[in-house]
């Protein structure tokens, strides 16, 4: 069989549009919307409650491992290396280094966007090397964001800070003497 | 904070509550959209039949699903929104489990004059009776309320 008459006999292309938002706004085409009630709650445990009170306060807690000599954010009641218990309540600074990033052109609702979304993980200063967590990064290009640059982190004003993660906005770059 | 020092105020944040977004969006398609927005002014349906096998489908489709034939512009007609009951199932319980106070009848339902069937409630309720062979009419809501969804057919109601 040729290349040519490879599709002789099939039934040709399904027709099809594309629907649009306007489609869906304007009620152009029928279609069924349903929004289920998916809730949840999420039991935070004994240190991730403490570490969400110290955002709202604007520090960054961490918790030492004796054994393994680790300061470790954000902390948790078991080291997971030696599985002893965690001592010792640690406030790092907000500062940091870039561990790993991503240039993201997709906006959490997986819609594609032209300015992309700069996320990745914050090694803390105070912690151990390689120590942190994920956040976003702001006040930087695409093209200045860079592996093992210092960042240190933009607050909410304090009012309205409610103990998340996102009480924290974002990391900008860290300029000499501004710590 | 360790073990000797947990947290006992219980107005601190313990738990994370959130609400995910999970919007189910379903368009009709093209021959769905045709057969909604049909009902929407008419209180008959819209039915395509297979030129190849003879298939009449309600609610109309585009490709015959037995044979995989398309089905022309040409082959589409419109049928009573009437039918018989081939089968049906008295439900006790609501989609959440819990004891539904009246009981409803869901059947499936040979739309007249095609060889499709649609899933439908009837309206009236009797524990002891035999549906099935049962000849039933769909109710539809009035003209102005009619949105081109299947809701848009209340009940059946037996003839």
């Amino acid at each position: 069989m040729t290349e040519k008459n490879k599709y002789e006999g099939y039934p040709k292309a399904a027709p099809g549009t594309h629907v649009r938002e306007s489609d869906i706004r304007e009620k152009k085409i029928s279609y069924s919307w349903w929004e289920p009630e998916v809730q949840y709650s999420w039991s935070l445990g004994q240190a991730m409650s403490k570490f969400l009170i110290g955002l709202k306060a604007g520090k960054i807690l961490g918790v030492h491992c004796h054994r393994c000599k680790r300061v470790i954010t954000p902390p948790r009641m078991f080291c997971e290396y030696c599985y002893g218990p965690t001592e010792d309540w640690v406030e790092l600074k907000d500062t940091g280094v870039i561990e790993t990033f991503s240039i993201s052109y997709l906006d959490p609702d997986a819609r594609r966007i032209e300015d992309p979304i700069l996320v990745g993980v914050v090694a803390i200063d105070g912690a151990s090397p390689q120590h942190g967590f994920m956040h976003y990064f702001g006040e930087m290009t695409k093209d200045e964001i860079k592996i093992g640059m210092k960042v240190k982190a933009v607050w909410k004003p304090e009012d309205e800070r409610e103990g998340s993660i996102t009480d924290i906005m974002y990391f900008k770059p860290l300029k000499e003497g501004d710590e | 904070m360790t073990f000797g020092e947990k947290q006992t105020d219980p107005t601190t944040p313990m738990h994370w509550r959130g609400d995910m977004q999970a919007d189910y969006f379903y368009p009709a398609g093209i021959a769905g959209d045709k057969f909604f927005k049909h009902l929407k002014t008419n209180d008959s349906f819209l039915a395509s039949t297979c030129d190849k096998c003879g298939k009449i489908y309600c609610p109309s489709r585009l490709y015959c699903e037995d044979c995989f034939e398309e089905i022309p512009e040409n082959a589409w007609k419109e049928v009573p929104a009437s039918g018989t009951v081939r089968l049906y199932t008295i439900a006790t319980l609501n989609a959440h489990g819990e004891k539904l106070e009246n009981p409803t009848v869901v059947a499936l339902i040979d739309v007249d004059q095609t060889t499709s069937s649609m899933l439908g409630i009837i309206n009236l309720v009797d524990l002891n009776k035999d549906y099935t062979g049962l000849k039933v009419k769909a109710v539809l809501r009035s003209k102005e309320k009619r949105e081109g969804t299947m809701k848009d057919i209340i009940h059946w109601e037996l003839l």
